[in-house]
């Protein structure tokens, strides 16, 4: 059993490595008309208008209408999935200007329309930076702009030089600037693995070779393997991870599997990741106990806190589905309806997913 | 409105964009002027965009045209503007492009142009646009980056864009000025504000800018900058105000730290601001630099107005700390207790008033108030050296039980606080419990050498030849000079030759001092009314006085310790009323329990009980309870509780005399314990005026007069009292002959 593990493990890690080799080798990595335009014009307006402001700032609507790097991070890998060269222009213009203020060339996380001035919390946060390097460096190659490419490989180097720290054997990637090491927490560092955005890390390899991407991924997977923690086998929102010492559940933050992990899977099947064992863990709770529907399990218990229905969240139960066996949407995912930011969020980045991967199940 | 007038006014205005990028050596992305060759007729040549002005132009915005033309004719100096500058637009889409420029909708500018190459690849927005575009999401973002001190973001933002750093932009040129100093650059931070000065002209934004440097640069870059001043239309050195300014800031820099003086001048002048004002703020200034530089009475004078014209809790510290070290702590305590929650720093204040009225030497009668409020603020806070400060205050009163308590508190909440131990030992020392003394001091060894040398005569010798020369360290700090007062104790209690030799040295020969009678509370009361944890064992434990019974060795002072004559009293008074009390019934069950108590040496708990008794019982049960409560102290050493005890129901006069000689018995030991030998005589003879000396009394008496060397009379009663027999007198009278050939050689 123990060993069928081992190999199953070590044939995600080489099939990861081999993909990144791929990104890393390849003349033109990324083609720009087989990505783009995977998100419907009519899906991205109708989110545009919802969350989108005319100033380019993406509104959280749950969370008292204020804005964050993964939020503009978001938006733009949007804009450019849906081809929508303006509102991508739109949403760098606000971001640029509000946000990417650091010195060390990294966005402030937090942004709040009522507050003066308005960065509230001039931490960074590596989801968001990645997301908008991310958009960046696809949006610079497929429109042919340096300055976006650019822009995007100073994040990435700012990302490597900051955020991705060797930690013993592993090298991980801290949520933030502040707060998280080892040196900053006893049980440190904190990570997140849902800011693992491994979809990302073959086009830094390109624009920041001097930090090891290839690695950093293959650590995000070791520790996805071991964060199966609870009853449920579900990786928590937030870790404590130390370089020596087993993973468990960051002190201090809820002791759940939870907004931020249950985007994880989504992450691995937009990086072409379809063999990582926790996959297994997300079909068991997921479509085997839940009918279907993603749920916050708590760690310790391993029982369902809640239930999310909401077409976004039910989008990511029907694309596990659809992933591991094959599954049609079923009829009533097929048209998107903005509701709240974060699920509708989720629900336009699994269509891109389908339409690019899984097209066998529209 | 004629354009040439508004380009000559802007011209005027030396907005001279590359200039402050030179006087701040900020690199320079373009050279705009250099490269352009100058065409003769004046007409608009390849490269300098004119779209912005034509936009404006059409759109009447005169204000924002006659800044575009200024702003091209300081990059530009030979272009003029074009004469067919409101002719019709050629390309709406453009002119869309610039409204939403000036509406300030920068993200629709940038959107509109991606929208149009995405669907036009081959279309270029003009440069200009381009450049107005970066320079203004620069400004944003320099303010931004400023607000979140970022502040290599600033400057990499002023150096991308140098265009912001014109007379226009004061706020932008403020921020990098700003940037530069907390970015340790001192020289380039000055440069930006002397660019200014030296530049910029609005009177407002020039008094403002001092202003700014002024947090960020020393006096001697600050001197330069005034050096910068030019006279406004009255003719009057436009700095005037922020000449005052520094003064305050000098002050205020030499308030915080001693080290620093301001010249006199600058007081006086402060001095005349403070007196013709009307805010508290100058006033607190002169106070606190006076305050620091040992100026305590001129300094409360200036705290006082402060005070009066509402200066809060600032001004009251001040007036607080200043009556204080002036030595005027009672005047202080009640307006320090009435301010103590405004601050912490007010909360302080307060603690050191009533610490300095606590250890002050010699204890200073203190109202039953100042003491009844600060106990319970010492308990909530846990405040160690208050608690400790109590100790000393009961110590240097003679109410050893309380100091202990007290001691003992201050060592629960920090139980490796030396002075409290120190104070504890030698509470420990004066009530002869030599098994705790020596428990204490083991826990002690190595760590405190005077509280190891109250066992130890030889460390002793060696304190005390220290001390001799002259090594006492001198402080402030009230607690450790109230500690350094205390006189260590001799080392040997029990040869009379060390209590000779100790005795002399006491401070009690020279002067008398009353105790003070006023109330003292006690931590236990005070933890009973709140939580009740650390020193309800006090009480209980404390047993001391039995020890001090036995194991004390010298004949003389174990004769008074006897407290014990009046128990017989109160047990037979015990059980010839418990036996018609009522169980649980009011004042006589109560009394029962009391004397019960007394008969299990539980004399606190007894307390209570009696105080029950009072309360509910009448007539002969609260005589009764009284008479007992007061027996209870008594067998405490609370001698002070014993006397109010004895008055809270009436005595009949046979019992209240009897009472009043036990007290004053009582209290005498006490003295004598203490070696206050003087107050023990004057116990002694009020005693003896309404009831006759026991054998036991007179000893004392002799003894006390032997430790304040008055020879004669300890040997008159020494020899009458061995004439009867008595062997103890037969030793005082050798000790004295003894003593007398002492002092000869001397």
């Amino acid at each position: 059993m123990r060993r069928l593990l081992i190999v199953r493990l070590t044939a995600g890690l080489v099939a990861f490595a081999a993909l990144l080799a791929l990104g890393i080798g390849g003349a033109t990595p990324l083609k720009a008309q087989t990505m783009a335009n995977t998100v419907p014009i009519e899906a991205w307006n109708a989110y545009r208008n919802s969350f989108v402001a005319e100033n380019g700032r993406v509104v959280d609507t749950a969370n008292g209408d204020i804005s964050h790097s993964e939020g503009q991070g978001y938006g733009m890998l949007l804009a450019f999935l849906a081809g929508d060269r303006s509102s991508f222009e739109r949403i760098w213009s606000f971001t640029r200007t509000e946000l990417m203020i650091r010195d060390d060339g990294l966005a402030a996380w937090r942004w709040d329309p009522n507050a003066t001035p308005h960065v509230t919390d001039v931490n960074a946060a590596s989801d968001g930076d990645i997301l908008i390097a991310y958009a960046l460096a696809r949006a610079g190659i497929s429109w042919s702009s340096p300055a976006y490419t650019d822009a995007a490989r100073k994040i990435a180097r700012a990302l490597g030089a900051k955020l991705v720290v060797k930690s013993g054997d592993r090298l991980v990637l801290l949520p933030g600037v502040q707060g998280f090491s080892a040196e900053e927490r006893k049980d440190g560092p904190i990570l997140n693995l849902s800011y693992w955005i491994f979809e990302a890390f073959p086009v830094f390899a390109q624009l920041a070779p001097e930090t090891d991407w290839v690695r950093l991924g293959v650590s995000g997977l070791d520790l996805l393997t071991i964060a199966r923690l609870g009853p449920a086998q579900l990786p928590p929102d937030w870790i404590a991870a130390p370089a020596r010492g087993p993973v468990t559940v960051a002190e201090g933050f809820p002791p759940v599997f939870g907004y931020n992990s249950l985007r994880i899977f989504l992450y691995l099947l937009r990086a072409g990741i379809e063999d990582s064992q926790i996959l297994e863990s997300f079909r068991r709770s997921w479509l085997a106990e839940n009918g279907g529907v993603p749920a916050i399990v708590d760690i310790p218990t391993g029982r369902v806190v809640n239930q999310l229905t909401e077409p976004g969240y039910r989008m990511l139960g029907a694309l596990l589905a659809c992933a591991l066996d094959r599954t049609t949407i079923p009829r009533d995912l097929r048209r998107f309806e903005p509701t709240l930011y974060y699920p509708s969020t989720l629900f336009l980045l699994s269509w891109a997913v389908l339409v690019e991967k899984y097209p066998r199940c529209l | 409105m004629s354009l040439k007038r508004a380009a000559l006014l802007l011209l005027l205005g030396g907005a001279v964009i590359p200039a402050i990028a030179q006087q701040i050596e900020l690199p320079v992305g373009n050279a705009p002027a250099a490269d352009r060759t100058p065409t003769a007729d004046g007409t608009a040549r390849p490269g300098i965009d004119e779209s912005a002005l034509r936009y404006f132009a059409s759109q009447g915005d005169t204000r924002r045209l006659e800044a575009e033309i200024a702003r091209l004719r300081a990059l530009y100096p030979d272009w003029s503007p074009p004469a067919d500058l409101f002719g019709p637009q050629s390309d709406p889409d453009l002119e869309r492009m610039w409204k939403l420029y000036a509406e300030g909708k920068l993200s629709d500018v940038r959107s509109a142009i991606a929208a149009r190459q995405a669907t036009d690849p081959s279309w270029q927005p003009p440069a200009e646009l381009l450049a107005r575009l970066d320079e203004s999401e620069n400004r944003r973002r320099l303010i931004n980056a400023s607000d979140a001190q970022q502040w290599s973001t600033v400057l990499r933002m002023a150096t991308e864009t140098p265009g912001l750093l014109t007379c226009a932009n004061v706020d932008i040129l403020w921020r990098v000025g700003e940037a530069f100093a907390k970015t340790n650059q001192m020289q380039r931070s000055l440069d930006a504000y002397t660019y200014l000065l030296t530049n910029c002209n609005d009177p407002a934004e020039r008094l403002a800018t001092i202003q700014k440097a002024l947090p960020l640069l020393d006096d001697e870059q600050v001197k330069q900058l005034l050096a910068l001043e030019r006279k406004d239309a009255q003719g009057q050195p436009e700095f005037t105000t922020i000449r005052d300014e520094l003064i305050r800031r000098r002050v205020g820099r030499a308030a915080e730290n001693p080290e620093f003086i301001v010249s006199n001048d600058d007081i006086a002048r402060l001095e005349t601001l403070a007196r013709a004002g009307n805010t508290p703020d100058d006033p607190l200034l002169l106070g606190w630099y006076l305050f620091r530089h040992d100026e305590a009475s001129r300094a409360l004078d200036w705290f006082k107005l402060a005070l009066d014209r509402q200066g809060g809790a600032k001004a009251a510290e001040g007036y607080v700390l200043a009556l204080n070290s002036l030595g005027r702590a009672l005047e202080a305590e009640p307006i320090a207790f009435q301010w103590r929650d405004a601050a912490p720093q007010n909360g302080k204040a307060y603690l050191d008033v009533v610490i300095s009225l606590l250890t002050a030497a010699p204890p200073p009668v203190l109202s039953e108030t100042v003491l009844t409020r600060f106990s319970p603020v010492v308990m909530h806070d846990k405040y160690v050296p208050g608690a400790q400060a109590l100790g000393w205050y009961a110590y240097n009163t003679g109410q050893l039980v309380v100091a202990q308590a007290w001691f003992q508190t201050a060592l629960s909440w920090d139980p490796n606080d030396e002075p409290s131990s120190y104070g504890l030992a030698l509470t420990y020392w004066r009530l002869n419990d030599a098994a705790r003394l020596n428990a204490l001091v083991q826990s002690w060894r190595g760590r405190s050498e005077r509280i190891v040398a109250l066992v130890d005569a030889n460390l002793r010798a060696q304190l005390e030849a220290r001390n001799l020369q002259g090594q006492i360290n001198r402080t402030t700090d009230p607690l450790v000079a109230a500690a350094l007062r205390v006189t260590p104790p001799p080392a040997n209690t029990g040869a009379p030759a060390a209590g000779l030799a100790y005795g002399a040295g006491q401070p009690q020969t020279t002067g008398f001092q009353p105790v003070p009678s006023q109330f003292q509370p006690i931590p236990a009361q005070a933890t009973g009314q709140a939580t009740g944890q650390p020193f309800q064992p006090v009480p209980v434990q404390t047993t001391q006085v039995a020890p001090m019974q036995t194991a004390q060795p010298a004949p003389v002072r174990r004769a008074y310790a006897q407290s014990a004559g009046y128990q017989p009293a109160a047990a037979n008074r015990s059980r010839t009323t418990s036996g018609g009390g009522t169980q649980g019934g009011g004042g006589a069950a109560a009394l029962s329990r009391g004397w019960r108590l007394m008969e299990l040496n539980r004399p606190i708990e007894a307390v209570t009980a009696f105080d029950e008794a009072i309360r509910t019982g009448s007539g002969r049960i609260a005589e009764e309870a009284a008479y007992g409560k007061s027996l209870a102290y008594m067998r405490k050493g609370m001698t002070n509780q014993a006397q109010v005890a004895a008055t809270e129901a009436p005595q009949s006069p046979r019992r209240a005399m009897q009472l009043t000689a036990d007290l004053l018995a009582q209290r005498a030991y006490d003295f004598y314990r203490d070696q206050r030998y003087v107050e023990a005589i004057i116990s002694l003879d009020e005693r003896a005026r309404i009831s006759p000396e026991q054998q036991d009394l007179m000893m004392m008496r002799g003894w006390s007069y032997f430790n304040i060397r008055d020879y004669q009379s300890a040997e008159r009663i020494f020899r009458a009292l061995a004439a009867q027999g008595n062997t103890d007198a037969m030793n005082g009278v050798s000790e004295i002959e003894f003593a007398r050939r002492l002092y000869k050689r001397e």
